[in-house]
């Protein structure tokens, strides 16, 4: 081991001394940095995460829609199930409908899907809180769990659809009866939009309350573990003219690119302002080391006169700045993924002591705060968090290499 | 033939206070020879300090040649192997105990192995400090602490010890002791020492004496 290294090591944890109150202060900014950007970028890429996985949960990895609705389905189904890196394919109808029970209305989104092939592509199974799937027929449906709560809907109950096709029809003077379905299942997907405004149907029944004849609005595709839904979406799109020219396949990125674009550039600036944390943690490591160099002047000389070069005497200072960084940077690690672990208790005890639980479900959409560390983030944290705090010792480096030990020992 | 370790010769050194240039150093020859023990009397302010500092390498010089063991180098690398320092003031490392504080000679050389402990804990031992071996400094009388200076000056076995006003800091009984030990410790290990000291009692210990005076060295023993 160099001796600067071990002097560095000596000073910031001397023998038969406790933690020392400079070398804890420092440790202790950059720690709480660290642990603040583990904790808000988790919680910023868990809230993207569960963006995707609801995207991909209600839309597929990529989604092949045409102008209009196609009209061929079953030559188009054909030809996207034999194409490569496709393992599931669904055909799907959706629009706005006006739904009723018990004279109150609702206008949710209406989607009819192919209940033998949906859970291929979509794991709607896993979101039914009550009833079943293999209970949805052409008279019956299954309501989200707040719509489902808001009009007052549960299992058994006949809910009134009507669809734009219906009620132009009624402004023609027809004589038309709303359909009446019995609700068989009750979902939740866990985002309060889509827990509030989603009703399943056959693909039939969409059919046939919009008029679409065999006709389907589009397929919802399940792309092979590994594979790149935007590579796979260029792909169909080599092969989607021979059988739909004016259909076209997107990537779920691809198709919510604005939005996922916002929810990197939030994550982005809570990174960008968060580091600022770390920047004046830093600054309180350089403060903390300049006053070691002018308390530790005669030292200083001392390991001049005793043959130290002055590249070393400023590396004593390097690594201590670096041992601070690693020390904070390991101590905020954990701290961080405590405080990660605990989130969801944490967040009930606060919003139960301030009464503002219902709050946070309706503006935040999550019923629990999600979490996710990417890798990626985690390094990025670690290194600039590493290299930021060794950067803060080059100041102070550099003052007490510049120092001559014979003038550091006359300073007395 | 004399064994010269450490020859200086004209070595002027002057410092600008203000307008005025003050020489601190007129010209000064001292040579040493191995295993003798040279003391440099003196008021306050004729030099003798910047004159030990010199010697060290540690105070560029004016002009004039210092030589260490025949040669011209006195860089930072060589002064760790060349010579070991005492000050007035201890200057122990507060962070390490008595034991770590000798070693750290060592460890700047790169060397910690086995036989660098064996010798630090044979001279703490020859201090009579083995029992506060894993004190640090700040739990060490006056006494204790320069006597782990002197056996720190003495861990890489120097050619030469310079010892500035070892005993300024220490009570008549305690100074008396440090510079028997200092002595009898260069004797025992044929390295010479300079000691720079006010007290005319400590200086007729030593093998030869000279007077600083206005920045020049008058020897006594030659009458110079």
């Amino acid at each position: 081991m160099p001796w600067s290294l071990y002097l560095a090591l000596k000073q910031l944890f001397p023998s038969g001394k406790r933690f020392p109150f400079f070398t804890a202060i420092s440790v202790l900014g950059v720690m709480l940095g660290v642990a603040l950007l583990i904790v808000s970028i988790s919680v910023m890429g868990g809230f993207g995460r569960e963006i995707k996985r609801m995207i991909v949960d209600t839309q597929g990895d990529v989604q092949v829609r045409a102008r209009g609705y196609l009209t061929n389905p079953d030559e188009v189904l054909a030809v996207l199930e034999t194409a490569p890196d496709v393992i599931g394919v669904s055909p799907f109808a959706e629009g706005v409908v006006m739904l009723e029970h018990n004279s109150k209305p609702a206008f949710p989104a209406l989607q009819g899907v192919d209940i033998d092939r949906i859970n291929d592509v979509i794991p709607l199974d896993d979101y039914i809180r009550t009833g079943s799937l293999d209970l949805l027929d052409d008279d019956s449906v299954i309501l989200s769990s707040r719509l489902a709560y808001s009009i007052g809907a549960r299992i058994g109950s006949f809910v009134e659809v009507y669809s734009p096709l219906l009620l132009e029809k009624m402004k023609a003077d027809e004589v038309m009866l709303p359909r009446e379905l019995e609700v068989v299942g009750i979902m939740e997907i866990g985002h309060q939009s889509l827990d509030s405004s989603l009703v399943l149907v056959t693909i039939r029944r969409m059919q046939e309350l919009y008029g679409l004849g065999e006709g389907v609005h589009g397929f919802s595709l399940k792309i092979e573990e590994g594979v790149d839904p935007d590579m796979a979406a260029r792909r169909l799109n080599t092969i989607l003219p021979d059988v739909a020219p004016h259909a076209f396949a997107r990537s779920w990125m691809d198709s919510n690119q604005d939005f996922l674009f916002v929810v990197q550039l939030e994550k982005n600036m809570i990174f960008f302002l968060l580091i600022f944390i770390i920047v004046v943690a830093a600054f309180s490591v350089t403060s903390s080391l300049l006053i070691a160099v002018v308390r530790k002047t005669r030292e200083i000389g001392l390991l001049g006169a005793m043959g130290g070069k002055p590249r070393d005497v400023a590396m004593c200072f390097c690594w201590q700045a670096l041992i601070i960084g690693m020390t904070g940077t390991i101590g905020g690690v954990g701290l961080g993924y405590f405080v990660l672990h605990f989130r969801n208790d944490i967040i009930a005890t606060f919003t139960k002591l301030t009464g503002s639980e219902e709050a946070l479900v309706r503006f935040y959409e999550f019923s629990n705060l999600p979490a996710h560390l990417s890798d990626q983030d985690f390094w990025l944290i670690v290194g600039l968090a590493i290299t930021i705090s060794t950067l803060a010792g080059i100041l102070p480096a550099w003052r007490a290499a510049r120092l001559q030990p014979v003038e550091a020992l006359r300073s007395e | 033939m004399s064994d010269v370790i450490l020859q200086a010769e004209g070595l002027s050194k002057s410092f600008l206070s203000g307008e005025r240039t003050l020489e601190v150093l007129r010209g000064v020859d001292l040579s040493v020879e191995a295993g003798q023990s040279v003391s440099i009397c003196g008021e306050s302010g004729s030099g003798k300090s910047t004159l030990l500092h010199a010697l060290a390498g540690l105070d560029a010089i004016d002009e004039g040649e210092l030589l260490w063991d025949g040669s011209t180098d006195t860089g930072a690398e060589r002064r760790g192997r060349f010579l070991g320092m005492v000050f007035q003031s201890f200057y122990l490392i507060p962070e390490l105990t008595a034991f770590d504080n000798i070693l750290m000679a060592a460890r700047m050389l790169g060397r910690v192995g086995k036989p660098e402990r064996d010798r630090a804990a044979s001279l703490l031992d020859r201090v009579g400090l083995v029992e506060r071996a894993d004190h640090v400094p700040a739990k060490l009388s006056g006494g204790e602490r320069q006597r782990v200076a002197v056996a720190r000056a003495l861990m890489n076995q120097p050619r030469l010890i310079l010892a500035d006003e070892p005993t300024g800091n220490l009570d008549e009984h305690t100074g008396e002791a440090v510079i028997a030990l200092l002595l009898e410790l260069s004797q025992e290990t044929q390295t010479a020492l300079v000691l720079v000291t006010h007290n005319k009692g400590h200086a007729l210990k030593t093998d030869r004496q000279v007077l600083m005076q206005e920045g020049r060295l008058i020897d006594s023993n030659s009458g110079h």
